[in-house]
């Protein structure tokens, strides 16, 4: 079956202007998004860049806007776009650097800024933590983030203001501030509570509709809100 | 874990997300309250004469009075936001924030105005 994608194409330091190409190939049943950017890229036009590597949803590579709505290339079945062209571009609201690779510097730092990791001020334990189920039901989900930026980067909070946190950003505080074996919650509570934190947040819920992991980002977050009103009080 | 609660900090925006949603639930009540009076309870006419009484009396004025505080800082504040999130100039944020609170000040006035001036 012959399939058409529209991709976009963009070369900062020698194109004046981004432009769309068309790419018609043969594809086979079964095929994600990724096998027909592989398809091009292998066969077709050498020149097209994307990341790619794990090809199974878990490493984060690969997110970018397919149709208009941010996925990851790797997840995406290519019948369940419809029998029309498929429009495929990179993450919006960050810098382009080749075609669908964007500079994530902006995104990282801004997780950077909640403090990603385990901190712990009491004498550090000589085995494991254990957590009970309920201690743990409050983060799985949350936990299960891989980092790919397709939250922040459909969040018009984000594209208005580069210096708000974004959806990833929070989520990750909230999965180490709702966990019963970390003691920085306070710390990373002052970071996000501020007007470039938590309160950018008008709950748009596109992060929610775009994480392929299905998280519910939108409702982590107005969790956050309601501990930091709390604690105003 | 989060679990002992501090004393009040400094405003970062907490306060204002908690009052926008506590303002939103009188107006939504006093909106409920207008219909019901307006439009099934009453008589359904707008004259002096059905409107004087009920303005006249202080607990309704209270509940005006406090719509006029909630329904201005519930607009006010709503513009706000949208204008921290699109305007980047400081210069004319500040601005901007100086018109609104011009505006409040003007509609407050015209409002306390109104509703004191009906007398039983």
């Amino acid at each position: 079956m012959k399939r058409k994608f529209r991709i976009f194409r963009y070369q900062p330091d020698k194109d004046k202007k981004p432009y769309y190409k068309e790419y018609e190939i043969e594809i086979e049943d079964g095929w994600t998004v990724l096998d027909a950017l592989n398809h091009i890229h292998w066969y077709v036009d050498g020149t097209l860049a994307y990341r790619r590597a794990c090809r199974s949803e878990i490493c984060g590579s690969c997110a970018m806007r397919i149709n208009g709505k941010n996925r990851l290339a790797c997840k995406t079945q290519i019948k369940t776009l419809g029998s029309g062209t498929i429009k495929i571009e990179p993450l919006p609201g960050l810098p382009i650097i080749k075609d669908m690779v964007v500079d994530m510097d902006p995104f990282f730092r801004n997780l950077e800024k909640v403090k990603p990791y385990f901190i712990k001020y009491s004498p550090l334990p000589e085995e494991e933590q254990l957590q009970t189920p309920e201690e743990r039901d409050l983060i799985n989900e949350a936990a299960m983030c891989i980092l790919c930026g397709a939250c922040t980067t459909s969040c018009p909070s984000f594209w208005a203001n580069p210096d708000y946190l974004g959806p990833a950003a929070l989520l990750k505080a909230y999965r180490f501030i709702f966990d019963s074996r970390d003691e920085g919650g306070k710390e990373r509570l002052e970071i996000i509570n501020d007007r470039n934190g938590l309160w950018r947040c008008h709950a748009i819920f596109n992060c929610t509709e775009a994480c392929p992991k299905n998280i519910n980002i939108t409702h982590y977050i107005k969790k956050l809100q309601n501990l930091a009103v709390n604690n105003q009080f | 874990m989060i679990a002992s609660k501090s004393l009040i900090k400094r405003n970062r925006g907490a306060l204002a997300w908690f009052f926008q949603r506590i303002t939103a639930i009188y107006l939504f009540v006093f909106l409920i309250g207008h219909f019901v009076m307006m439009h099934f309870a009453g008589s359904g006419e707008v004259t002096y004469e059905t409107v004087a009484p009920r303005l006249s009396s202080p607990l309704w004025k209270a509940g005006d009075l406090l719509f006029l505080i909630f329904a201005l800082y519930h607009g006010i504040n709503g513009l706000w936001q949208v204008l921290e999130d699109y305007v980047r100039n400081r210069g004319l944020r500040l601005f901007l924030f100086a018109v609104l609170l011009t505006l409040a000040v003007i509609l407050f006035t015209v409002g306390v105005v109104t509703i004191f001036s009906v007398k039983s």
